[in-house]
């Protein structure tokens, strides 16, 4: 198990629905508040997940995907009623096409920063925990997709050096032509290995009984008072904003013209419960941290 | 443990009834009820001020003299709201020609569209509208109408009071180059041309195709141009929500006046022109199979946003040309109205153009 966050040692149903709960509301609302405060949290938990990692991710990817997107969608999207000049193509360029631009942008780095999370918490033993009874098969072929990127990665490191080390067939190394041939051969060991892999994962676990009605499976989650009350959280925070998202509080549109709600009292009570559902597993990292740190002192 | 709990649910109960509150100042255009006018044609002033404060559109509809009529009321354009008489008393009808009168004495100080409701249709594709003082007949603008299972007679008047008369405008009226009007909507014979425009009405002109053209800036020339979209008002209930709140108050985006053009212009060069002169949005995209750009939308209504068979259509002259506007080549004294349809141009006289 993880030790590292303490959100991370929670029970797994409530890992997974906080984060069930966080991908619906961060795909769903389009209202800029809501969209900053979800990047704001995501960039924290990420950051204290996965630390510099995170940094890479938001300025060599994240940044770019979101300009690459304001700049995309004004280009083949001409409606507003704000006209700011005009194209070469004769249509206009709108104020509200390059916001709507940036507001899909921020949902995606939102989304993806989010699921870069869910991965480092949702380990695939808590995943095979949460679905293995209810749907055996699709869930491990769930948890070796989701692992097989990172998986694959990291074995595509050992073979790359390993190949470099014995042979020197690098991708560093001799013309460009044989560079290119040193990558597809070792792209391709990849390949066979990783087919592999998962033909041999799947007989160990046939081979264990895995998915057989009577076989009951190892696990050290029980669900504790802590437990029982951040579902309870998690679910006042939920109907509360889905309250306040269904009776308008977080209306907004782009197009044709910008309107929506920003300052009502309603709207504010909702951001802040949206606010507080979404730095849940930082403050309770930190929350733990302090408390660490306080008994610490006192030994 | 339990306290939290407890000063949780307090809170949630606490939150609640503010969700409800409308407090908001720039609250989008919504659809309300129609509303039927009573006997006396009087509208109190709270129920104006309700729709100024809610931002609704509400039509109010009553009959005379066995005719429908209807006002589209938007709640943006109300100033000040006033106890109104929204009555009008129609006192002749024949074939081609309506007369009626306001029962107000003071004008609405807003303009609402009128759409009064024929029995017959009218062989007409729109009306002149003159106020009638003294005997005297002085034409004040033009009427559009829109066929939705009868015919449908749209125009916003300037003022509110006295009496009008509305005759339809024939063909023979409007300036045109054509010799024959026979037969105006009759097609041609022959066979499709390459960009899959069949043959051209005899008398109409021929489309020209863009590639051919010169334009030269020395010469100019004059037309009428307009722009309206009436029929979205007898079809409120089908156009998207959202656009309510572009839609023009009287249907019309540019009335109809006199612009210059340059000899050998396209009437697609002339839109753009126009719409980038008078800050309208526009937006249009080339398609090659027809050689000719094709208006998706104006002032951000668009194409399908009235119902599937919804769109931009134009006609020139009381035809709608069944090619391109970029193919179009304008003349001297064209009289150019852009349309918009609900219903594949059947609804603006416009079916011959899409092939029916």
């Amino acid at each position: 198990m993880r030790g590292r966050d303490a959100f991370s040692n929670y029970h797994p149903l409530v890992n997974f629905l906080y984060f069930c709960l966080i991908f619906g509301f961060s795909m769903f609302f389009t209202h800029p508040v809501c969209l900053l405060i979800s990047l704001f949290c995501a960039l924290c938990l990420n950051i204290k997940l996965t630390g510099a990692a995170a940094l890479k991710g938001l300025f060599c990817f994240s940044l770019p995907a979101l300009v690459a997107i304001s700049l995309i969608n004004p280009a083949f999207n001409h409606q507003g009623t704000v006209i700011l000049c005009y194209l070469p193509s004769g249509n206009p360029l709108t104020l509200e096409s390059i916001l709507y631009g940036l507001s899909a942008g921020t949902m995606l780095v939102c989304v993806l920063t989010w699921f870069s999370c869910f991965n480092e918490v949702i380990t695939s033993d808590k995943f095979i925990y949460l679905f293995g009874r209810i749907i055996p098969i699709m869930s491990l072929l769930l948890s070796m997709a989701l692992s097989f990127v990172p998986k694959f990665k990291a074995q595509f490191e050992q073979v790359k050096q390993a190949r470099s080390c014995l042979v020197g067939r690098d991708v560093t190394n001799g013309s460009l032509l044989k560079r290119l041939g040193f990558a597809v051969s070792c792209f391709s060991i990849m390949v066979t290995k990783s087919l592999e892999g998962a033909i041999e994962t799947a007989d160990s676990m046939k081979s264990r009984g895995y998915g057989l009605p009577k076989r009951s499976a190892f696990s050290v989650y029980i669900i504790s008072k802590r437990d029982k009350f951040a579902l309870l959280w998690l679910f006042f925070c939920a109907i509360f904003v889905l309250c306040g998202s269904l009776s308008g509080c977080l209306f907004w549109r782009y197009f044709p013209s910008i309107r929506g709600v920003l300052i009502r009292p309603a709207t504010i009570a909702t951001y802040i419960v949206y606010f507080a559902l979404c730095i849940t597993p930082s403050i309770i990292d930190i929350v733990e941290e302090i408390k660490w740190k306080y008994l610490h002192s006192k030994i | 443990m339990k306290k939290l709990f407890a000063l949780l649910l307090a809170l949630l109960f606490c939150v609640a009834p503010i969700c409800g509150c409308n407090l908001s100042n720039s609250l989008p255009a919504s659809l309300g009820d129609s509303i039927e006018l009573p006997e006396s044609g009087v509208v109190a002033a709270h129920v104006f001020e309700e729709m100024k404060r809610e931002n609704k559109i509400v039509r109010f509809y009553a009959v005379s003299n066995g005719i429908h009529y209807e006002w589209t009321v938007f709640g943006s354009d109300i100033e000040s709201p006033k106890d109104l008489n929204l009555g009008i008393q129609i006192t002749s009808v024949s074939p081609n020609d309506i007369v009626f009168s306001f029962i107000s004495k003071e004008n609405f100080g807003f303009s609402p569209v009128l759409s009064i409701t024929l029995n017959e249709t009218w062989n007409a594709q729109s009306a002149t509208v003159y106020k009638i003082a003294d005997d005297v007949q002085t034409p004040i603008g033009g009427a559009d109408t829109v066929i939705k299972d009868k015919c449908i007679l749209n125009f916003s008047p300037p003022f509110q009071v006295g009496s009008l008369e509305i005759r339809a405008k024939s063909e023979n009226d409007a300036p045109s180059q054509t010799t024959s009007p026979t037969a105006p909507n009759s097609k041609g014979t022959g066979t499709k041309d390459k960009y899959n425009t069949d043959p051209v009405p005899e008398g109409k002109p021929k489309p020209v195709e863009p590639d051919d053209i010169n334009v030269n800036k020395k010469i100019k020339h004059t037309c009428t141009f307009s722009i309206e979209c009436s029929s979205i008002i007898n079809n409120l209930s089908d156009l998207d929500p959202n656009k309510l709140d572009v839609l023009p108050p009287n249907g019309v985006l540019f009335a109809p006046q006199t612009v210059e053009f340059y000899e050998g212009e396209s009437l697609y060069d002339l839109l753009v022109r126009v719409c980038r002169e008078n800050g309208i949005q526009m937006e249009a995209v080339w398609t090659p199979i027809y050689n000719s750009a094709y208006v998706e939308g104006i002032n951000n209504l668009y194409e399908f946003d009235c119902g599937s068979g919804s769109g931009w259509m134009y006609c020139v002259n009381g035809w709608y040309p069944n090619y391109g506007c970029s193919r179009y080549k304008l003349c001297e004294n064209d009289n150019i109205a852009w349309r918009y349809t609900c219903n594949l141009g059947k609804d603006i006289g416009g079916a011959s153009a899409v092939g029916e």
